[in-house]
């Protein structure tokens, strides 16, 4: 017993710890948002969490940011404490379509009201509402100005992100949706780069190896675009080859101004994130007619609009 | 020669055969693959995994594993990103401390020897199973790099940082000739010099060497500490390729790395295998990888077929043990 007295010491201090911060929170608040992300491995998602719980703080709740690593087991284990420690309400990123539908039916039941932030969850009536970025709509617009851009005609390849993610699809149908109607267009490969900046330039560098011809590349987000610039660099083919991507990072608005990417389609997570806890403040406060969905709009940034995203 | 011993020679060439048989077939399939520039494609692409390899086959050769390679390469590409970009602060001393390519570089470099060894201490003193040590580690240095980074890519650097990662000399890219020193020091070192002998030793049989008179724990907290120093060098490749540190850099680099070491005929119970395997493990990803992409095969159907070729390759080396 007492070899294990500094295991004990160590595991008391720790609960009192974690209870002591839980006491912080509740104060003379209107009440407790648990604000719940997919991944904070991913800068995007960071601005998301964060903004949502700052909007929260700033309509007088208290907030807490959950990670849920992109593990939907995770994600359960979270939504068990959020039910169990009665928050008001939730604002959810969720990790996956289907299987996050489970977590947000059992707060419903337990009547905490979810609000979904970006990746939507398969289910119409779980959540009050879905804030949604039209993926397919940005990228209809992307695919419109890329045939304008090309003058209807070119040889191009296609880096896709997680081919496991509901965005993933969505973007290149959209883009196809349009790019696929002109003739004059050839897509000669087609690859994933998992939305990862290093694994994109690796994909790049082999496909220009296969098709050193070729005059553009879409890619599923910025970073796959940015990494695929890396590697056209190397070649020496920036002047050949135009490169678009998709999500509005800093670092693809500067490479915009800089003349490297051609275009990219502006998603805005801060906006996104606030009108969550907005809305999640006016269900709190009686509101009930929400619909389903809650489309979040989009912008398309070239060369020529790119100044009105920067800082 | 009788059959028996052809049998065991073609065995022993096993990966080689194995590349071989890929790259001819690739090269029927297009005729893009067997070019120069392919060639040194390939090469300047498997540079990251190989150096990062190199140490996780000293790690396996005594019988551990690190899991934590790819984050230990992730945190340090963004220390010598973040100093090399904006210094070192102390707001609160007033100090500020700037630094110069070769200063960040050391930098990265240091935090991770630092880490290795702290993973090599947390196994020897604290008895804790590598696969769990490393595991933590893993966490934590990911951890770590979200604090580093904020979460938010490093971009952009000036001067010759670029250099690193996209540069050449003497016609062959810098990546290349840092895997190559690299590969070479390894091979000095478990062919020529006494810790080689010892570290198969701690691998063959743990107990035997201790009580020969080795100094275990030594001996594993310095190829942790190796293990630890060369994924930091990885990493300052790949932040130097993508003139980024990207703060999720190296995710499942650690399964890249055990297949690398595996497929080069390393066992995983320690004691046996070679750097020289892991090279060509490392040649088999790499030419997959790059093969599966030129002929734009599915990305479904990528995954698949580099199971398959990791399970074939281990599935060989058993045989092989097993008629030796």
């Amino acid at each position: 017993m007492l070899k294990k007295l500094p295991v004990i010491l160590i595991f008391t201090s720790l609960l009192v710890a974690g209870f002591s911060g839980c006491g912080r929170s509740s104060g003379p608040e209107k009440g407790q948002m648990a604000v719940v992300i997919s991944t904070l491995n991913n800068p995007w998602f960071v601005v998301l969490g964060e903004s949502a719980a700052a909007k929260a703080r700033e309509l007088g709740y208290s907030a807490v940011i959950y990670d849920s690593q992109n593990n939907s087991a995770r994600e359960a284990e979270h939504f068990d404490n959020i039910i169990a420690m009665g928050y008001d309400a939730i604002l959810f990123n969720p990790t996956d379509a289907d299987g996050s539908v489970l977590n947000v039916s059992r707060a419903k039941e337990a009547g905490i009201p979810t609000f979904c932030m970006d990746r939507e969850i398969n289910s119409r009536d779980a959540a009050v509402t879905q804030l949604l970025s039209d993926n397919f709509t940005g990228c209809v617009k992307l695919g419109q100005y890329f045939v304008q851009e090309m003058n209807k005609q070119g040889t191009y390849v296609e880096i896709l992100g997680l081919v496991g993610d509901n965005n993933t699809w969505n973007r290149s149908r959209g883009f196809h949706s349009v790019v696929d109607e002109f003739p004059g267009f050839r897509m000669v490969a087609q690859q994933s780069a998992d939305f990862d900046r290093n694994r994109a330039m690796e994909v790049m560098e082999s496909m220009l190896q296969a098709n050193p011809d070729i005059d553009a590349v879409f890619a599923g987000n910025d970073a796959m675009a940015l990494g695929a610039y890396q590697a056209i660099l190397a070649a020496g083919k920036t002047d050949q080859i135009k490169v678009f991507g998709f999500d509005g990072s800093d670092d693809a608005l500067n490479s915009i101004a800089a003349g490297r990417l051609t275009a990219t389609v502006m998603q805005f997570p801060v906006m996104m994130a606030e009108m969550s806890a907005v809305l999640a403040d006016e269900y709190i406060n009686g509101r009930t007619d929400f619909d389903s969905r809650t489309p979040v709009e989009v912008v398309l940034v070239t060369s020529d609009n790119v100044s009105e995203f920067l800082d | 020669m009788d059959i028996k011993t052809l049998k065991v020679n073609l065995l022993k060439f096993q990966s080689i055969i194995a590349l071989l048989i890929m790259v001819i077939i690739l090269s029927l399939l297009t005729d893009r693959f067997l070019t120069t520039e392919n060639s040194w494609n390939i090469m300047r692409q498997i540079s990251v995994n190989l150096i990062v390899s190199v140490g996780m086959t000293l790690v396996i050769l005594t019988a551990g594993i690190d899991l934590s390679v790819g984050s230990v390469l992730a945190l340090c590409g963004a220390i010598t990103a973040g100093l090399l970009k904006f210094g070192a602060g102390f707001a609160d001393a007033n100090i500020y401390i700037g630094f110069t390519l070769f200063g960040a570089i050391t930098g990265g470099i240091l935090a991770g020897s630092l880490l290795g060894w702290f993973n090599g201490l947390v196994i020897t003193r604290f008895r804790v199973p590598p696969f769990v040590a490393t595991l933590a580690m893993l966490t934590i240095a990911r951890g770590l790099t979200m604090l580093w980074t904020g979460g938010f890519p490093i971009t952009g650097f000036e001067g010759n940082m670029a250099f690193i990662g996209t540069g050449w000399l003497l016609g062959i890219p810098m990546p290349v000739w840092i895997a190559a020193a690299v590969v070479a020091g390894a091979v000095v070192l478990t062919k020529k010099k006494p810790l080689g002998r010892h570290i198969y030793a701690v691998g063959g049989n743990e107990k035997a060497a201790a009580l020969s008179g080795l100094n275990v724990r030594r001996i594993k907290i310095i190829v942790y500490t190796i293990a630890g120093a060369l994924a930091a060098v990885g990493g300052i490749i790949v932040t130097s390729r993508l003139d980024s540190a990207q703060p999720n850099a190296g995710m499942g680099l650690e399964l890249d790395s055990i297949a690398a070491v595996v497929i080069g005929g390393t066992s995983l119970s320690g004691g046996k295998g070679s750097i020289m395997g892991t090279v060509q493990g490392a040649l088999i990803i790499g030419v997959l990888n790059n093969g599966l992409v030129l002929l734009n095969v599915s990305p479904f159907w990528q995954q698949v077929v580099k199971g398959v070729v990791i399970l074939l390759a281990v599935v060989i080396e058993k045989f092989n043990s097993r008629s030796e």
